[in-house]
């Protein structure tokens, strides 16, 4: 039997390990091999240069600004879209009419590709005709002319803000999940014992969400660190790089300027910080784990 | 917050939910509707500044416009290309090694199956550059070959991940007794357990569809001329020839997302499904 | 003719060895019947000979053939599990014809022996149907079914009554007894209950921790246990023990008077009684006398609870179902010597 389960192991897991090795594995520990060369992805000939692309990463001040852009938007990402969707599950979660209608409408921009979505945000906030300034004008009775993704100050939050409409929806399916998971008879004994809804929700309801949370939590991180498409759509990193993010930084070095092992680098950094996160986001789990089973 | 009130009495707070709930509903449309107001208004209509407003007749030939264009046709059929054999490989793949992971553990599986998973979690930008060299070295760039390859390859963990935790659901007396009945490993896992897993099967190929149809990165870093590219590099392509058309651009959008949206409309519930059950066990 | 052998056979997960050396012959026909605690090794001995689980050593021979690498389908032993593992997705026939299809038996010839199996199991109206839609005693005889389409040599059960209820139970134990009788088939069947195997068992096999304790037919195993564990394992409500202290050759006992140490039980540390070998007197002529703390009617009989002043446990005792005994109130005991059983510090019986 072990002999046949030993030869089937290996008949099944061969195609899909050696995909897996040859182009993710492989190509992971690669990156940190060109980290430490001057390639610039065409030559076929390029030389050692140590610790030189990791020095230059200390001393590059658009990698410090994108650095900065990408902590924001972590931030951001973590506040914006959980908050909004733990809201959203709360209030469908009380059974109000066309729940499921509801549900469609604020998930559906996750199925739209981040370059869809790019492009209708683009449209919100086009000077002359965009909805907000439109709406704005209206409000304030005056014609509102405002650039805000040409402006340094407002590009970022201004992709950030089209990030959480498309990001929320998530969050909300996955607290609903948590949502209905918690056990009917917990909320009957609060009101047994007389706690208000606010107590209810504060003492009961929130930390059972817990498992949730980390899950919204460690996605809303992992996905700003990918966070490239919207971007490069949006604001390509500008104007004057203010809504650089690490990613954008790591795309534009390797393939705007050609510098493939100084965008190695970042790309090591980069992935030392999922590698972190990661390790985080496990231990948290097995924490709640303990309690959540 | 209220006091509990006495059944007789009228509950305000189904009304003011479904109010709050509505009010938001009609924000989270707004940009959507946008874009298919623009879609069935002339050129003219928007640059007057009649966006969003109820147009006044239906307008067809922004469509008309995108559907005739060979360009748009080219790039439906590379996605096609590449999202029906990636999500059909990714998954096939998925279910083999998910089989191992499930139904014959050995010693180090565990670690292995943690290991490919955690795949899912890093940015693609890291193995981008070597990825590069290595298709280039290969004379794949400008071919949809690389693009195929590293979405089924990426696309591994979650169907890694989804496939064993479903087989690990089938009861192992099933493949016990079909063995006892003379069916060997690859018997068990395509006439026992993959027809059980079917649900997991259309969680999976709604996801790795949509994913791998928005997909804009790799066919970004690994195709160059115009008539490999696909629908989402298409559009940011024709960004420069319909520059002011904005009609157009909106119609192209909405065309170009019509098989995600179908996809979510019939299969929503697998959609969610496979949104909650990857993210939480991941 | 279907014999099997064990010879020696053992098994190891990891350092842990689960079977530590088994040697049993099972002859032609036979139906035995594996039984323990849970834990004790009768599951993995069994998924041994069905081949699903390696030996580490030892053979396993059937009518002579070493079968004891072979793979699990080419060993003409089909197998009947514990929650039958009808697969969901196939109606009764696909179930029953799985094997056969996968074989390439031509279609014709899979559905004449389906309807011929169904019909002897009574199962010819519901070929067409899915597992889900049967009872729990319609889904045993479709994995018979699926069994016994093999014309296996022996037929292998892993606890199949364990998920039924009560009632049914009793009516599928007498539908597995009818088919040994009707095949003449080898059987084995794993179980924890020890009725099931006193009423199935041409023999039963007492396994714990890993080795056979004991090997017999019903009564044998019954009347004649080799050690304490069997002693205690066989028979419901399970037999008193009584611990035991000699001094010279009387039998010293708190409580009761000295009594006359019987030849060759000077070893003895406890003496076993069934609860049907003490038998009620006058507290007079008593060996042993005490308070009844518990009585529990059963209809047919009563069992009636003893709390005896220096023992550590209550003595169980079988009275008729009519009874005028009281809880509290103080009854005498006599035991049926000839009935007691000695047991050394080791618990082997002397």
């Amino acid at each position: 039997m072990e002999q046949h389960n030993r030869f089937w192991r290996i008949a099944l897991l061969g195609l899909p390990l050696g995909l897996f090795g040859l182009f993710v594995v492989w190509p992971l520990f690669s990156s940190f091999y060109y980290s430490f060369t001057d390639w610039n992805g065409f030559d076929t000939n390029y030389s050692f240069v140590g610790f030189d692309n990791f020095a230059k990463i200390a001393t590059d001040r658009l990698f410090l600004q994108a650095a900065i852009n990408t902590t924001i938007w972590m931030a951001a990402a973590i506040i914006l879209p959980t908050t909004l969707g733990l809201m959203l599950a709360l209030l469908l979660d009380s059974r109000v009419a066309g729940a499921r209608v509801f549900k469609s409408i604020f998930y559906l921009p996750i199925c739209l590709s981040a370059v869809i979505v790019g492009q209708i945000w683009t449209w919100i906030y086009q000077p002359d005709w965009g909805l907000l300034n439109t709406i704005i004008s209206q409000i304030t009775g005056e014609k509102f002319k405002y650039a805000w993704l040409a402006k340094p100050d407002t590009a970022l939050w201004s992709v950030i803000v089209a990030w959480s409409w498309q990001q929320t929806g998530l969050a909300m399916v996955i607290y609903l999940a948590g949502l209905t998971a918690i056990p009917g008879d917990l909320l009957e004994v609060c009101e047994i014992e007389g706690a208000s809804p606010w107590q209810r929700f504060r003492r009961v309801v929130l930390p059972l969400l817990a498992p949730s949370t980390v899950v919204v939590v460690a996605l809303s991180v992992i996905n700003s660190l990918k966070g490239f498409d919207i971007l490069y759509i949006m604001t390509g990193g500008g104007p004057f790089n203010s809504s650089d993010t690490l990613a954008m930084h790591m795309y534009n070095e390797s393939f705007k300027k050609y510098l493939m092992g100084y965008g190695s680098a970042i790309s090591v950094v980069l992935f030392l910080i999922a590698l972190a996160i990661i390790g985080l986001y496990f231990r948290q789990l097995r924490k709640v784990d303990r309690i959540y089973g | 917050m209220a006091e509990p009130l006495p059944v007789t009495r009228f509950n305000p707070w189904p009304t003011t939910i479904f109010t709050i709930l509505s009010a938001l509903a009609v924000l989270f449309l707004l940009p959507t509707l946008g874009v298919l107001l623009s879609s069935i208004k002339t050129t003219r209509e928007i640059s007057m500044g009649e966006l969003w407003s109820l147009p006044a007749s239906l307008f067809l030939g922004n469509f008309a416009e995108v559907l005739g264009n060979p360009a748009v046709h080219r790039y439906f059929l590379n996605t096609l290309l590449v999202t029906l054999p990636a999500t059909a490989v990714s998954i096939t793949l998925g279910a083999l090694a998910g089989y191992v992971f499930a139904k014959l553990p050995f010693r180090g599986s565990n670690a292995l199956f943690l290991g490919i998973v955690a795949g899912m979690f890093f940015p693609p930008q890291v193995i981008l550059v070597p990825l590069f060299r290595l298709f280039n070295g290969l004379g794949l760039i400008d071919t949809l070959w690389p693009v195929i390859i590293v979405h089924s390859a990426l696309g591994l963990p979650i169907c890694v991940l989804m496939m064993r935790n479903f087989f690990a659901t089938v009861p192992n007396a099933l493949r016990e007794a079909a063995i006892m009945e003379g069916a060997n490993e690859w018997q068990v896992l395509t006439r026992v357990v993959l027809p059980l897993s079917l649900p997991a099967l259309a969680v999976l190929a709604t996801l790795q569809f949509t994913w791998i149809w928005n997909d804009f990165l790799w066919p970004l870093i690994f195709t160059q001329s115009d008539n490999k590219r696909t629908i989402m590099i298409g559009i940011v392509n024709l960004k420069g020839q319909y520059s002011v058309a904005w009609g157009v651009q909106g119609a192209l959008s909405l065309v170009a997302s019509l098989p995600t949206l179908l996809v979510f409309l019939f299969f929503q519930r697998f959609f969610i499904k496979g949104m909650t059950m990857g993210a939480v066990k991941g | 003719m279907a014999q099997l052998q064990l010879a020696n056979l053992r098994k190891s997960f990891g350092q842990v060895q689960v079977i530590k050396g088994l040697d049993l012959a099972i002859s032609d026909g036979e139906f035995v019947v594996f039984v323990g605690p849970s834990g004790c090794g009768k599951s993995t001995t069994l998924r041994m000979i069905a081949g699903l689980e390696d030996a580490t050593s030892g053979t396993i021979l059937l009518d002579g053939g070493d079968l004891t690498r072979a793979r699990p389908a080419d060993r003409s032993i089909a197998m009947v599990f514990q929650s039958y593992a009808l697969f969901p997705h196939m109606t009764v026939a696909d179930n029953i014809g799985f094997g056969l299809q996968l074989k390439g038996t031509d279609r014709a010839t899979i559905t004449a022996r389906v309807a011929e199996v169904a019909g002897t199991l009574h199962l010819a109206p519901l070929l067409a149907r899915y597992p889900r839609e049967l009872s729990g005693g319609q889904r045993q005889r479709v994995a018979i079914g699926r069994a016994i389409i093999r014309n296996p040599k022996v037929f292998l059960f892993d606890e199949p009554l364990s998920n039924l209820d009560a009632a049914l139970r009793v009516q599928m134990r007498l539908e597995i007894a009818r088919l040994h009788q009707r095949l003449r088939a080898t059987m084995v069947y794993v179980t924890h209950d020890q009725v099931e195997a006193m009423t199935l068992a041409n023999r039963i096999v007492v396994f714990n921790d890993g080795r056979i304790e004991q090997v017999g037919t019903p009564m044998d195993l019954y009347e004649r246990p080799a050690n304490r564990f069997v002693a205690g394992f066989i028979g419901a409500p399970s037999m008193n023990f009584l611990p035991v202290r000699t001094n010279g050759s009387l039998i010293d006992w708190p409580g009761i008077a000295p009594l006359a140490l019987p030849a060759g039980k000077a070893q003895v540390v406890e003496l076993g009684i069934r609860p049907e070998h003490l038998v009620a007197v006058e507290e007079a002529d008593a060996d042993i006398a005490g308070d009844i703390e518990i009585i529990e009617r059963l209809g047919a009989e009563t069992y009636a609870y003893v709390r005896v002043a220096g023992q550590p446990a209550d003595l169980t005792l079988r009275l008729p179902g009519e009874t005028g005994h009281r809880p509290g109130s103080r009854i005498g005991l006599k035991l049926d010597w000839s009935r007691a059983h000695w047991f050394d510090a080791d618990g082997r019986v002397l």
